[in-house]
């Protein structure tokens, strides 16, 4: 029984980390209606700015962190302007947009590969302790509880500032309906910039957070592709599906892992990704869509 | 038209220049070899330039130290002799270059190194064709010494362990020394290394009479290894061999003690890294691992310090197992008698002879040293501690 509950608890700890990540896709598909796949360059960046952060400039754990979340909010943005905006401008089709996605993912991960960062792993100084917490002959590890602390608190902060305030209200009303949203005198283009910073700030989160787990290299991005999966899974476009879908495929890998075997672990996630497109296109929670990419 | 033949003739040019200066003699030996015709040579191959220069540098610079020593002390069966070295550029056209100019122009008797498996792979054609014997330093890949259908090359021959090997005497010594008798594997299904590293030390553990109680796979490139760490936990180990590199050590391992596990862990050569101290120094605290050699070993101080003193440059490992290539060469001449190619690669097949990195006995089936001693290594205090040398039988 303790073993389950510690298979549960590792699946948890992963799916924590997939749905920080799986949250940044969903809010810019729920707007753009493409997969923004340089998101995981991003979330790279923001490792990479907390680490330095932390190391060369010896700023305390509390304040790299809004520094690497800062710093890769305005990245997305400059990112938007600059790969996406435009394309936007001529009303471009969205597989351009996935293209350009693609093409500055490569280029953060190059970037950083040809700078004098260099392809090696770096890790991060030690900020929580390594003894973990023992809850019934399960150990919990200290990092993990602060990550789903840190993922749940920044994860409500979002969804507050999308039911409740104005420009939450813009952002929903824009995810419902583009064009029609600008007609009624929404500034739409504010709008996608508040949203990929509202991206980027979450992807700076999740990196710091993975690369403290973990460690810190040029192609953390790819572990976004799982999180995209779980984006699918939960349904692109809606956040409880993101989060619901991260935790989920977080734990069906772990049990996979654990009671089959890991090498089962990728053929079963992808294969959930086939059936879901199958048989459930629009995934758990996600909204009905026609030619969403 | 004619800016074509223009083109053509520059290509042929570059061509030509290419062909003609890909193969330069690394170090200008002191070669006036007509004036002194009783010299024999020696041939090395390695690289002296890009990544792996530092390790071709020291292992030539060990070869022609040994031999000095040699000369001064009156050489060997009455003879003096003359080590000429090619820069391989860690290429392994480039190395098949190098052998057939030492063999076919210079005349060597015998070829060392070099030290990377992908070039020793690739010289034994040559070396077959030439009737001469190489003695490998550091290549480690099985491959090296064997064809793909099984049979031994006939004239490639190594003074290095091969990496499946660490395995068994990470068994051996777990059982017989530690005394453990469960023990768990966790090991990257995607890698030969750490695959060949999991066969042996499972087939060595079980035969001694212990028990693999947890087997289980990640793929290069996870960081999480919670799931299999979990049941590995659960089926109570004594030991976990971990025979991979050590940045999933240091992942793996932090996070086994996160799982409250505290059976010893074990690794191979692949541990070893300042990297990994920095990253898992609580986690490794009295752990072991395998290693070709340490540098604390009292039988290679005499080696060390006289190398320093003469080059004023650290011992790499590659040193250490040049020394030993050419000893056993050195053997192999005396006990042929002769400096006949083929009468030295038939000595050599039988050699047994103690090198400062353990007894070598070259295995006529294998063309390796058999049962050749590795190093433990403990982690205390945070640093590599030499416990002993151990081999497997």
């Amino acid at each position: 029984m303790s073993v389950f509950l510690q298979q549960l608890i590792n699946g948890l700890s992963i799916g924590s980390v997939y749905a920080l990540m799986a949250v940044g896709y969903s809010l810019v598909y729920s707007i753009m209606n493409f997969s923004n796949f340089a998101h995981g360059g991003v979330i790279m960046i923001g490792s990479y700015i907390g680490f330095f952060a932390m190391t060369a400039f010896e700023i305390p754990f509390a304040t790299a962190f809004c520094i690497a979340a800062l710093g890769t909010g305005l990245l997305a943005v400059i990112i938007e302007r600059i790969a996406y905006s435009p394309l936007r401008r001529r009303n471009a089709p969205f597989l351009y947009f996935i293209i350009s996605a693609m093409g500055v993912s490569i280029f953060l991960e190059n970037i950083i590969i040809a700078s004098p960062i260099g392809p090696t792993f770096r890790t991060y100084p030690k900020v929580f302790g390594t003894t973990p917490f023992i809850v019934g002959g399960v150990n919990i590890g200290r990092l993990d509880v602060m990550m789903f602390v840190i993922s749940a608190v920044s994860l409500m902060l979002l969804i507050f500032i999308i039911e409740k305030t104005r420009t939450g209200m813009g952002i929903r009303a824009s995810a419902y309906n583009l064009k029609a949203s600008a007609l009624m005198g929404v500034n739409t283009d504010r709008i996608i910039l508040i949203v990929f910073g509202l991206g980027g700030i979450l992807a700076g989160i999740a990196g710091v957070l993975f690369g403290m787990k973990y460690t810190v290299y040029p192609q953390i991005g790819n572990i976004t592709l799982k999180s995209f999966i779980a984006a699918v899974f939960g349904g692109l476009g809606s956040l409880p599906g993101a989060v619901i879908g991260s935790i989920l495929l977080g734990i069906i890998e772990t049990f996979t892992s654990g009671y089959l075997s890991s090498q089962f672990r990728d053929l079963i996630a992808f294969v959930l990704l086939i059936l879901i497109l199958v048989l459930r296109p629009r995934g758990l929670m996600g909204k009905i869509t026609e030619d969403k990419a | 038209m004619k800016k074509r033949v223009a083109l053509l003739i520059g290509c042929v040019i570059l061509t030509l220049s290419l062909a003609l200066t890909g193969c330069t003699p690394a170090a200008p030996t002191d070669t006036p070899a007509e004036e002194k015709p009783e010299v024999v040579k020696v041939g090395w191959i390695g690289s002296l330039t890009g990544d792996q220069a530092v390790w071709g540098t020291c292992e030539l610079n060990t070869v022609k130290m040994r031999f000095e020593e040699i000369n001064e002390k009156g050489g060997l069966l009455g003879k003096q002799f003359e080590v000429i070295g090619y820069d391989t550029r860690g290429d392994a056209t480039e190395a098949v270059n190098a052998v057939r100019r030492l063999t076919a122009q210079d005349k060597v008797i015998a070829v060392l190194g070099p030290n990377a498996s992908g070039q020793a792979i690739s010289i034994s054609s040559v070396l077959e064709e030439m009737n001469v014997a190489d003695i490998a330093t550091v290549a480690t890949n099985p491959k090296v010494t064997i064809h793909d259908d099984g049979g031994v090359k006939p004239f490639n021959f190594r003074v290095c362990f091969i990496d499946p090997y660490q395995g068994a005497v990470a068994a051996g010594y777990a059982y017989d020394i530690l005394g453990f008798r469960k023990a768990a594997v966790l090991y990257d299904v995607a890698d030969d290394y750490s695959q060949g590293l999991t066969e042996f030390f499972e087939k060595y553990f079980i035969e001694r009479g212990g028990e693999v109680v947890a087997r289980e796979a990640f793929k290069f490139g996870d960081v999480d290894f919670r799931p299999q760490l979990s049941k590995i936990k659960e089926a109570g180990p004594e030991i976990i061999f971990m025979p991979y590199y050590y940045k999933e050590v240091a992942l793996s391992a932090n996070q086994a003690r996160e799982l409250g596990i505290d059976a010893v862990l074990m690794g191979g050569d692949g541990w070893p890294s300042e990297v990994l101290l920095e990253m898992a120094k609580d986690a490794i605290e009295g752990c072991y691992f395998v290693n070709h050699l340490d540098f604390d070993d009292p039988d290679v101080q005499d080696f060390k310090n006289a190398y320093t003193a003469k080059y004023n440059l650290p011992v790499e490992l590659n040193g250490y197992l040049a020394y030993d290539a050419v000893e056993l060469l050195a053997h192999a001449i005396e006990k042929a008698n002769s400096f006949d190619p083929v009468a030295i690669r038939d000595a050599l097949e039988t050699a047994q002879v103690l090198g400062i990195t353990g007894k070598i006995n070259i295995s006529k089936d294998t063309h390796n040293p058999e049962g050749k001693d590795a190093a433990i290594i403990k982690i205390e205090d945070g640093a590599y501690v030499f416990q002993q040398k151990y081999s497997a039988n």
